[in-house]
């Protein structure tokens, strides 16, 4: 997968640079809005994550520009400004998902495997890790073949988490798509905390291997494995 | 319509010598008209009295013919007799031929016995016209006077009195004009100190000759704006240095730590621990930035309500249930009861991240085991939506702070508790921006009501 990412300031595209490699994919990056442009109107890449604050031309000008030339590649924008004229000017460019910055890397990931997902559908029935099985027809969770009861709101975070194995998710993105909380400054942080402890102590306190882990700073994954697994 | 460039005393003396000219001008006709018909009647009352002399003097003659024994006055006397057939039996010389007015008949109606006319010599008189028995014949009397000399006393008045008016409309102008300086001279003094009053020099005021006249209020108006002004900038000063504080917290906290794990190397499991101690702060320093946008934005006017009806106990349940957890972990009791039909016509989310906000403190300060109530009701006309926690309470001199930016009752509280210290403050906005208010009621060891006063039709003015 080729990802292009037009993004001026050097660390910031650096760190998305090296991280978006480590997940294996084939990362340009460009620094400048022209350069961007340039980029991907003479080379295929099957996503770009396009900054919206860009010295000379806008990330939005960019967009707009590569639309009327019909290219039809998802465009993830980053931009700083939180408000809904922001959002809606951006989406009406011709972006397919934004992120607001400063955003958890775990959560670009998040999207831009959706972006990439996109349009491909997948009918899974049950989630599993190790001895942990959820049965999504049924609504049935077991560990070691032992029934366990969960709330509603605990089936949600885990099927999440299930879905997200081996990767970290981070209280954000388990505030907007387990909680559907679109509002950054509703005070969830502890609720979420809350709620993964209670998770924990159903699914693991009686079994080994320990299946739900906490990556401090990051939020939480499920994994089998016993080392803090990659963000 | 382009206005006169005049200044406010010109426009006052220019007024006032207007209206003293239409006083003085009505006064004038009116005192005229009334002087001419005083002197008019007069002049009638000594016209009857000579009508009566004149009739004494008449005397019929024996051959018929009528004389009139006037001795020296005959060169003055205008007097005419009329036969009761119409026909003019004697008429005095001094008339020379002409007739004073047209011919008369005894008990003609047309006739007013008293009036003005003129002859043709140009001579205005004043006539009295009354039948008169002269022997055994019936004859009709008219007698006239001169009004020359009455006319020219009046003229002269009249003119006297034209003459006069622009002298004292000149004198109430110059009078006016000083006038209106001297009592707007304070006005002057007021703009010159307004002028030289800036940012730096807020604490100033204006000073009040009289605060009771109208400039004085002017004044005092301008004042209290200056007191409201000094007062934001106050707030604005201690909340970019409280804000300048909690941002310089976590970043402290990073360095610290960042620069402790570069000194001392490490495996990479206490590298890992450092990275996720500094990403904490991370976290820390994004919601603070983030409630500080809305509450910047929110400064702005920049959030338009997105208006629709909010069903009040449906919404506060919600709120409930999204910290239920929070007051669970704590064996805290939650009720929530109340008026299920009450609606209020406001922005659903922004309503809720404040009762959150309000809910979430309950839980904060309510101790283990405590318990939380929340009702829905009505109150004086209002919507309202109580929420009592079972905390220690809040001394009073913290009571009107708890909603500004940071506030923390126990400054010793860590930043792990007491949250950025914002929630509060963007959950009175939110209210406020509905024409509503958060009241505040404490009681001694029994913990603290708060209570969000929304107006029902949800037309209220925002209250800033």
């Amino acid at each position: 997968m080729k990802i292009l990412i037009v993004e001026d300031e050097p660390k910031v595209g650096n760190a998305l640079s090296e991280g978006l490699q480590a997940s294996g994919y084939e990362v340009t990056l460009a620094q400048r809005g022209e350069d961007g442009f340039f980029l991907a109107s003479s080379r295929s890449f099957d996503l770009i994550v396009l900054d919206v604050m860009l010295p000379g031309r806008s990330g939005i000008e960019v967009l707009k520009t590569l639309r009327k030339q019909g290219l039809q590649v998802p465009v993830l924008l980053l931009t700083a400004k939180d408000s809904i004229e922001d959002r809606v000017l951006g989406l009406d460019a011709g972006a397919d998902d934004y992120l607001v910055k400063p955003f958890a890397f775990p959560e670009l990931r998040a999207r831009l495997r959706a972006l990439l997902r996109r349009g491909k559908t997948e009918t899974i029935v049950s989630l599993k890790l190790g001895t942990l099985e959820m049965d999504l027809t049924t609504r049935l969770v077991t560990r070691d073949a032992r029934p366990i009861e969960l709330t509603v709101r605990e089936f949600e975070l885990l099927e999440f988490l299930l879905r997200n194995k081996g990767r970290v998710v981070s209280r954000e993105m388990l505030a907007r798509d387990v909680w559907k909380e679109n509002n950054r400054a509703t005070p969830l942080d502890n609720v979420i905390d809350v709620h993964i402890a209670r998770l924990r102590r159903k699914v693991d306190d009686e079994f080994e291997p320990k299946l739900v882990r906490t990556v401090r700073g990051v939020g939480f994954m499920l994994s089998e494995d016993e080392r803090n697994g990659k963000v | 319509m382009a206005r006169f460039r005049t200044t406010l005393r010109t426009r006052l003396t220019l007024l006032y010598v207007s209206l003293v000219c239409v006083v003085l001008v009505s006064y004038a006709a009116a005192t005229s008209i009334f002087l001419w018909q005083g002197l008019l009647r007069e002049m009638d009352l000594s016209l009857d009295r000579d009508l009566e002399t004149v009739e004494n003097l008449v005397a019929i003659m024996p051959d018929g013919s009528i004389a009139v024994n006037t001795g020296d006055q005959e060169d003055v006397l205008l007097l005419e007799i009329w036969s009761a057939s119409g026909a003019l039996i004697y008429q005095s010389g001094e008339l020379k031929g002409q007739l004073l007015g047209a011919p008369v008949k005894k008990d003609d109606p047309s006739h007013p016995a008293n009036r003005s006319i003129r002859l043709a010599n140009k001579m205005w008189v004043r006539i009295m016209t009354r039948p008169h028995k002269l022997g055994n014949q019936s004859v009709v009397v008219r007698l006239g006077v001169s009004e020359s000399t009455l006319r020219e006393q009046f003229d002269q008045m009249v003119e006297a009195l034209a003459l006069g008016l622009p002298i004292a409309l000149l004198l109430v102008g110059v009078t006016g004009y000083f006038v209106a300086r001297r009592a707007l001279r304070p006005l002057g003094s007021m703009a010159r100190r307004a002028r030289q009053i800036n940012a730096e020099h807020l604490n100033e005021r204006l000073v009040l000759e009289n605060p009771e006249d109208e400039l004085g209020h002017l004044g005092t108006a301008f004042n209290e704006t200056l007191a409201r002004l000094e007062r934001s900038f106050e707030q604005l000063k201690q909340f970019t240095a409280d804000a300048s504080h909690e941002l310089r917290t976590p970043l402290t906290a990073m360095r610290s730590v960042g620069e402790v794990a570069l000194q001392n190397g490490g495996d990479l499991r206490y590298h890992h621990d450092v990275i996720g101690s500094m990403l904490e702060e991370v976290n820390r320093l994004t919601h603070l930035v983030d409630n500080l946008m809305i509450l910047a934005r929110a400064d702005s006017g920049r959030i338009p309500l997105q208006r629709g009806e909010v069903g009040l106990l449906e919404l506060a349940t919600e709120s409930a249930v999204l910290l239920e957890v929070l007051a669970e972990e704590k064996k805290q009791s939650v009720e929530i009861e109340g008026d299920k039909s009450l609606t209020v016509i406001g922005d659903r989310l922004i309503l809720r991240q404040a009762l959150v906000a309000i809910i979430h403190n309950a839980v904060k300060y309510s101790p283990p085991e405590g318990s939380i109530r929340v009702r829905v009701g009505t109150g004086n006309g209002d919507a309202l939506v109580e929420i009592h926690d079972s905390g220690p309470g809040i001394p009073p001199e913290h009571r009107a702070k708890v909603f500004e930016r940071f506030y923390r009752v126990d400054k010793a509280r860590t930043r792990d508790e007491g949250g950025s210290g914002l929630g509060l403050s963007i959950a009175d906005w939110g209210v406020r921006a509905h024409g509503g208010q958060i009241e505040l009621e404490c009681k001694e060891q029994s913990g603290c009501t708060f209570r969000v006063r929304l107006p029902r039709n949800g037309s209220g003015n925002p209250r800033s």
